[in-house]
């Protein structure tokens, strides 16, 4: 994510500023000697800004201002100490909704299987539940029920060989094909996104940089051999796109279907009279529509293409033979 | 002097104070401040200055200070105001930090920052071997529902069904629930008299409060209200059994949490089970994998495939 703080040039509102100070001066006052580039990180702030807050503390403390009242900040070799600050030496309370916002994220992301971070994230989320209590939280600790997603397997052989850049044999299978196939890929980056885990990796057997959900791997076999990263795009790849060969498939959808709309990527959607809907999405490969078309039955109708709505015929008899 | 300058020894001044100041005392104190000869100007700054504090969350306090309560002083109670002393271990406020910008939530990265001064050395070390976690688009009315169900507020919303429908609806919030990567809100609907649960990434409107809520009942737990798996919402009682190719078997195990294998077929088909509740919708499930799956029991779940198939296929 992209990050405005540091190209802001216009000042900033002084109640904004305010805030930050009254945060910023009770961790260097107990971490002394904290770098400039720790705290700027931290804090999300210029070094300009950072040092303008400084410069203003110098003046301020407690009247009568004698030379013991005053704050003293000393800012030297990139590392700030500060003194006489007893009364800034604790922070204030985050507001109400910052902390509900972060105990809501904490909790979303602490269920992520397979997150390194989850059971620090539990117990800083238990902590400070237990610290702030109702005055910040209210009773929300207790009313909140999060179930974990289904554990994902090879996180650890993906994660390795990414760091170590190792190739990788994998299995895969690709919803849009309906199929699993062996393959081989140069795993670089490894990162969940919405609850799900992905590896972004060069494969081989395309030739390009593919997205792979963890989930969807059958197995995993190390190669011995390694790869020099390419740099690409990683986690910041949208998880779809459009590539020119994709057919314009057209389908009505009845009521109980209308889902489909909002899971899947669509180029467009108009309303139907029934309360139903008609759109259009791009695919590139008709595999997975067979399949989402029999598991709609009649809530569903293709409009085009034709092949498609032959090929869900031919899948729908190889079904019902199973049934005999 | 700056108006940051005014409002740190502001802040300083009435945190530090034991008995609370009258306007006249904080005057005489911070002379550079509110010195100024005109009193009614100087007064009004200050007033302003106060609601920029309370605005930040800094608790200000105003109090008779004599007995006539005819003056009024004001006091920072350090009590409200300073955060508890909480000791993080630097893992704890790194995955804090991961989780507030994965989410891309200013406000709870905020809130992370009040938490740093509690934090042992090593944050940077913690945060520079974290993990990449990428949030997508998050529920934008998710602090505004965690706030009603904190406090048990009534709330008024736009909601759309899964069929489509739109139509308002008043709610006292009692419980949220994450599953399957998604929050509801769990509640009494209060012109259906009944517990409810609705999807925030349904919500058609923002949140307005409507006042207090109610009480849950008894005994009430949020996640029996949500649908839990391809058999609805709860603890599924029955189960129904599924037979899958080897091409698919161990993802059709994958996909559903208390989905489980209990034996192989002679033609090598991994025969699993799957919590069920006649009237579900399983069936869809089922058919997703094509050819690749084949429902054995009970005979119901059967019977509504085949029956599926056949309109599928008298449709052609």
């Amino acid at each position: 994510m992209p990050r405005s703080d540091g190209a802001r040039t216009a000042p900033r509102k002084a109640s904004e500023r305010l805030r930050r100070l009254l945060v910023v001066v009770p961790y260097l006052v107990r971490h002394p000697g904290t770098p400039v580039d720790e705290a700027m990180e931290l804090f999300g702030v210029s070094e300009q800004e950072l040092l303008d807050d400084l410069d203003l503390l110098f003046v301020s403390g407690l009247p009568p201002y004698g030379p013991g009242d005053l704050i003293d900040v000393d800012v030297q070799d990139g590392r700030i100490w500060i003194g006489m600050a007893d009364y800034f030496s604790r922070p204030l309370r985050p507001m109400r909704a910052e902390a509900l916002a972060l105990y809501l994220q904490g909790t979303e992301l602490a269920e992520t299987p397979g997150l390194e971070e989850a059971p620090a994230l539990s117990s800083a989320l238990d902590k400070l539940a237990g610290a702030l209590g109702p005055d910040a939280l209210g009773g929300l600790p207790a009313r909140v029920a999060a179930t974990a997603g289904s554990e994902v397997e090879w996180l650890e052989d993906l994660r390795r060989a990414t760091t170590e850049r190792e190739r990788l044999r994998i299995e895969y299978h690709a919803l849009s094909t309906a199929e699993t196939t062996k393959r081989e890929i140069d795993p670089e980056e490894v990162f969940v996104a919405l609850g799900n885990w992905y590896v972004a990796a060069w494969d081989h057997r395309s030739d390009a940089e593919r997205l792979f959900r963890a989930d969807r791997i059958r197995s995993v076999a190390r190669t011995g051999e390694r790869f020099e990263p390419r740099g690409l795009e990683g986690a910041g790849r949208p998880l779809y796109t459009r590539g020119d060969e994709d057919l314009d498939v057209r389908l009505r959808l009845s009521p109980d279907a209308r889902w489909v709309a909002e899971y899947y990527e669509t180029t467009s959607v108009s309303e139907l009279d029934d309360g139903g809907l008609e759109i259009a999405l791009p695919a590139r490969r008709l595999e997975w529509l067979e399949r989402l078309l029999l598991r709609l039955g009649a809530d569903a109708q293709v409009v085009e293409p034709k092949e498609l709505k032959d090929r869900v015929a031919e899948l729908a008899r190889r079904t019902r033979k199973r049934y005999v | 002097m700056q108006p940051l300058e005014r409002l740190v020894n502001l802040v300083a001044l009435l945190l530090e104070t034991r008995t609370p100041l009258t306007f006249d005392q904080i005057r005489s104190k911070l002379t550079e401040a509110y010195g100024h000869e005109d009193v009614n100007s100087a007064k009004r700054m200050f007033e302003r200055d106060k609601d920029i504090l309370r605005d930040i969350g800094v608790p200000i306090e105003v109090r008779s200070v004599d007995v006539w309560e005819a003056e009024q002083g004001y006091t920072i109670p350090r009590d409200r105001y300073y955060l508890p002393e909480i000791t993080f271990t630097p893992e704890e406020i790194s995955a804090l930090l991961v989780a507030a910008r994965a989410a891309g939530d200013r406000s709870a990265e905020d809130a992370v920052r009040t938490l740093l001064s509690g934090a042992e050395g090593g944050i940077m070390s913690a945060l520079a071997g974290s993990t990449g976690a990428i949030g997508g688009a998050r529920d934008a009315r998710l602090p505004a529902v965690g706030e009603a169900v904190a406090s048990l507020r009534r709330i008024r919303f736009s909601y759309r069904t899964a069929r489509g429908d739109t139509s308002e609806r008043v709610v006292d919030a009692y419980g949220l629930v994450l599953r399957g990567g998604r929050w509801y809100v769990v509640g009494r609907d209060v012109a259906r008299d009944e517990i409810r649960s609705f999807r925030l990434s349904r919500f058609a409107s923002d949140v307005a409060d409507e006042g207090d809520g109610s009480e849950p009942p008894d005994g009430f737990r949020a996640a029996d209200h949500v649908q839990a798996g391809p058999w609805g919402p709860g603890e599924a009682k029955t189960a129904a059994v599924v037979a899958f190719s080897p091409e698919v078997a161990w993802l059709a195990t994958k996909g559903v949490a208390a989905a489980e294998a209990i034996g192989t077929r002679e033609d090598g088909w991994t025969l699993v089970r799957v919590p069920w509740q006649p009237g579900e919708s399983l069936a869809g499930w089922v058919l997703s994998f094509g050819p690749d799956a084949e429902a054995l029991e009970p005979p119901e779940l059967r019977d509504e495939i085949v029956s599926r198939l056949e309109a599928a296929l008298a449709a052609v």
